[in-house]
């Protein structure tokens, strides 16, 4: 018996031995087919955020054709686009990806998705981005810590170096143009923010700051009128506020109409097609006629009916709803698709944390 | 008497007896047993004892040492920054560790980040797989480690001077003084370790940036034998550490991170006739401050004091049955930028009785009831036993009951932080087959673990994380240790290895956790011919899911990592010692968390006097 084993023990240290020297046997990534031609005119691009520190951020591609091609910036790259991917811009030839934990702007071209430079230079948290003559306003928090650093910095687009910062108050976030006119909502950053700053692009400085409710989240500029979602202060915040969406003149900024939603309901986004604003609440979509302006009482329909857990990118877009799931954070996520009315179009797997839907020439 | 001694001898023997390189295996020495003797709930479970000179072999960080000598797996956020562990498959939370016997895991995180321990100021480390709550306390559900600071008597003035140097600009210094006489002991340890650790990711033309640490650690202990019946022990510990987080991509903010930390403890143990009384008393102090900008004097921090108090009393009703009787008692009293402050206080009772059945059969039982309301006054029991069954084959069988806490983020973190939340359970049970032979161990153990009202933070609805109960978790799997030594004249060989299969898994969605692999492997050789010794280490590490659902894509794929070493003794008493190693000797491309690259091949140098 004790011979059997002195066999067993020695056969098992050989074993042991011998996979000492294999090394590991990985499994093979999954090859992301891309488009024949290469191209990525004529879709949709999903940005999917990303793991917070883990370097994950990546882009899906959505095809009008209804294939789906997910990790395109790697795929033609062959570098990974970053750490929390927050937005994207276009201008021009070229999309602007804002990476926020990588504190970088990764220039591409938005047809091909080729690289052509990394903009790290005065670059720190940035938001969002918006264009004017040649230039890219992008919005930056700074050190989140610090409430008297944040600015908006102007980008030449020629050089893709930052040639100017623009002081602005705590957690610029969205920021569009109108008129001249660069609108950022404060949303806070770590803190909470209740203004919008009013940039001029010619002086490049801040001419007025329009004063909201606490969280400005959605901003629409249209036919002359501002339209801003402020969120309201969450209950965990410890000091829960009224969410509110403000219709304000931009010839008057003192002409204001506010809509006060109940207390504990906290919407989001805001986006506008055809005299229709819409934006969400506990994962369901609402929509308002701009010239009524009342709050409706009843949502328009529930994407949490088809398995959206956490919706994290909205967007409305020539007739459709653009709708995607985080999910739990930590698996892939998922685009819906639905018309006006609700019907679900379409609904695919992309990549994880799908925070946006940027159309190209479609 | 003669046979008890001999049973507990065997019940001991077996239980400790692994891992070493060029050093004989370590069984627990000297065990002089009288009746009293019987210690906690270790005689029915393996457990692993790891002795100062294999520890001096390793690298500094506790995570280094437990990922090539254990079955534990590791999450390294790149080397030396943020690590936790994995034990049998749980939570890094649920593996408590020990400072000689008092849990030191975070009363903040409820971990233990395994970096911000080094090695070099401990002489033994025990680790335990396996719940051990009743012994323990809460945490102690995958396993328990226990750093342990031993003294000898009657050796004198002893020195020890360890130094290394290796790339990246790494050093260790660790001196250690000793004296004692007959009656008293005293160890005072100074460890420092640093690095720039700006090693370059291999396959890259990146380097690691802002990844700079450097710790120290001072440790104390003392005992004095009072009289006959008295012994009297002292220890203390302080750990300052500095890390800077190494950033994920170049042009991140750069952050940094210290910690401060201290733990004090005082000991008296007595016996007379048949009683064996211990009583420990300690306090510990955790610090961490968090800079989210290296430029900025801010900070977020947390910081707890803690004050603990243990008592025991061993009776012996005959030579072969042991009672015991305890009372636990923990004061916490934290805050930090995100808790307001808060104490809390923990008691629990508890009981054990171990019998000596025959000269081939142990069992023993235990049970302790937490008096603590807020928690459901959890009742945890633990019962096995142990049998020879033949010569060299050993069972062991132990099933028990184990918890734990939620932790001060869980429960006071403002504004989402959850005052309801209910502790972890975890009832679990093993079986050990241990097959002992004269230059030959083999330790193989089947567990299962059955964990409910795990904590997590989860994404509500509205996409805030917040701490809730949430899966119950199904875990099982195996786990062998072998270790085996052989001479031939001068040339002496040992081995030793780990393996473990872990299947641990989300009862919901019948899927494995993520950051768990199914299977991890370490060996490590060890040759020695007169005064030259040589090593060689090496781990294996199955792939892991990094995502909830499995995508392939997102699989951290698996990797394999070896050291190789060689020492030349020096002295006339063989007192000195000059070593070198290749650390990551195949120049493996490696990460242990998705896109946070480990080293390649790098070199080491060191030397070991006494004087």
């Amino acid at each position: 018996m004790k011979k059997y084993f002195y066999k067993l023990a020695s056969l098992l240290m050989l074993v042991l031995i011998t996979m000492t020297s294999c090394t590991s046997d990985d499994r093979d990534d999954p090859i992301s087919v891309q488009p024949p031609s290469g191209d990525y005119t004529d879709g949709i691009f999903i940005l999917n955020e990303g793991g917070y520190g883990y370097s994950n951020a990546s882009v899906s591609f959505f095809e009008n054709t209804g294939e789906v091609y997910n990790s395109i910036y790697s795929e033609v790259n062959g570098m990974g686009l970053g750490d929390t991917a927050q937005s994207m811009g276009f201008y021009g030839e070229n999309a602007y990806l804002i990476v926020n934990n990588s504190a970088t702007i990764e220039v591409v071209n938005r047809y091909t998705f080729e690289f052509i430079a990394t903009v790290s230079d005065m670059i720190v948290n940035p938001r969002y981005i918006e264009f004017s003559d040649n230039k890219g306003y992008i919005t930056n928090w700074g050190d989140p810590n610090d409430v008297n650093d944040d600015y908006v910095a102007v980008l030449n687009l020629d050089t893709n170096l930052i040639e100017a910062t623009i002081p602005v108050a705590e957690g610029p976030e969205k920021i569009l143009l109108d008129n001249g006119k660069l609108y950022v909502t404060h949303k806070g950053g770590y803190g909470y923010g209740n203004t919008i700053s009013v940039i001029d692009v010619a002086s490049q400085s801040v001419l007025n700051t329009i004063t909201v409710a606490d969280v400005p989240d959605g901003i629409v500029i249209d036919n002359g009128f501002l339209y801003v979602m402020c969120s309201g202060k969450a209950s965990w915040t410890g000091d829960e506020t009224l969410a509110k969406l403000f219709k304000i003149s931009l010839s008057n900024t003192n002409e204001t109409i506010v809509l006060n939603f109940s207390a504990e309901q906290h919407p989001s986004y805001l986006e506008f097609e055809n005299g229709i604003l819409y934006y969400t609440l506990n994962n369901e979509v609402y929509s308002i006629d701009n010239n009524a302006f009342q709050l409706p009482e009843n949502f328009d329909f529930s994407p949490v009916a088809d398995g959206v857990e956490i919706l994290y990118a909205f967007k409305v877009y020539q007739g459709a709803i653009y709708i995607a799931d985080a999910k739990d954070y930590t698996s892939n996520g998922e685009a819906f698709i639905y018309n006006l009315n609700g019907d679900l179009q379409n609904q695919f797997s992309v990549q994880i944390i799908p925070n946006a839907f940027y159309f190209n020439n479609l | 008497m003669r046979y008890f001694v001999c049973t507990i001898l065997f019940c001991i023997g077996f239980s400790s007896m692994l891992h070493s390189q060029t050093d004989s295996i370590t069984a627990l020495r000297e065990v002089r047993l009288i009746a009293y003797r019987l210690k906690d709930s270790t005689y029915t479970r393996n457990v692993t004892i790891v002795k100062d000179s294999v520890l001096k072999q390793n690298q500094a960080s506790l995570t280094n040492f437990l990922n090539f000598n254990s079955t534990v797996y590791f999450k390294e956020n790149g080397l030396g920054m943020v690590s936790s562990p994995s034990f049998r498959g749980t939570t890094a939370s649920q593996t408590s560790v020990l400072w000689n016997g008092i849990n030191i895991n975070s009363q903040t995180t409820g971990q233990t980040d395994f970096n911000t321990i080094n090695t070099r100021g401990y002489n033994k480390i025990e680790i335990k797989p396996g719940g051990s709550s009743v012994a323990d306390g809460s945490g102690a559900i995958g396993g328990s480690i226990n750093l342990v600071n031993e003294l000898g008597f009657n050796k004198g003035f002893h020195n020890e001077l360890f130094a290394n140097y290796g790339e990246f600009n790494t050093y260790g210094i660790d001196y250690q003084t000793n004296y004692s006489s007959e009656k008293f002991s005293v160890l005072l340890g100074i460890a420092r370790n640093a690095s720039d650790n700006d090693y370059p990711y291999p396959e890259t033309d990146r380097i690691n940036i802002n990844g700079q640490y450097h710790n120290t650690n001072i440790s104390l202990a003392a005992t004095s034998k009072l009289n006959l019946n008295n012994t009297l022990k002292v220890f203390a510990n302080v750990y300052d550490g500095r890390r800077n987080f190494s950033v994920p991509t170049p042009n991140a903010l750069k952050t940094k991170y210290t910690d401060f930390n201290t733990r004090s403890l005082v000991e008296w143990e007595s016996h007379f006739s048949k009683f064996k009384s211990n009583l420990k008393i300690a306090t510990t102090t955790e610090e961490y401050r968090y800079f989210g900008n290296i430029d900025n004097d801010f900070y977020t921090y947390g910081k707890v004091t803690s004050f603990i108090s243990k008592y025991g009393l061993d009776f012996a009703l005959s030579n072969k049955i042991l009672l015991t009787a305890g009372i636990n008692y923990t004061h916490n009293d934290g805050k930090g930028s995100n808790i307001a402050s808060e104490t809390r206080n923990l008691s629990a009772a508890l009981i054990s009785f171990k019998h000596v059945l025959s000269e081939t059969f142990l069992y023993e039982l235990g049970l302790r009831q937490e008096t603590n309301e807020q928690y459901g006054n959890p009742l945890l029991y633990s019962a096995g036993f142990s049998t020879k069954l033949t010569d060299f084959y050993q069972l062991k069988v132990n099933t028990s009951k184990n918890f734990r806490i939620p932790t001060y983020n869980d429960l006071y973190w403002q504004g989402v932080g959850n005052p309801d939340l209910k502790p972890e359970e975890s009832y679990q049970g093993e079986i050990s087959n241990n097959f002992n032979f004269k230059n030959l161990s083999i330790s193989l153990t089947g567990y299962y673990n059955y964990v409910e009202n795990l904590l997590r933070w989860v994404p509500d609805s509205s996409g805030i994380f917040r701490p809730e109960n949430t899966n119950k978790v199904q875990i099982y799997g195996l786990e062998s240790v072998v270790t085996a030594q052989k001479s031939f004249g001068n040339h002496k060989f040992t081995g030793s290895a780990t393996f473990a299969y872990t299947v641990s898994e989300n009862k919901e969605t019948g899927k494995q956790l993520i950051y768990v692999p199914f299977y991890k492997f370490t060996t490590s050789f060890g040759y020695n011919y007169k005064r030259i010794s040589a090593y060689y280490q090496y781990l294996n590490n199955d792939e892991v899911f990094t995502t909830t659902d499995h995508a392939t894509e997102h699989i951290l794929d698996s990797y394999m990592v070896a050291n190789l070493g060689a020492e030349y003794t020096l002295g006339k008493n063989r007192d000195y010692k000059i070593g070198a190693q290749i650390l990551n000797f195949w120049n493996e491309s490696y990460e242990s968390v998705l896109n946070r690259p480990m080293p390649g091949r790098n070199f080491n140098f060191y030397l070991h006097l006494k004087f």
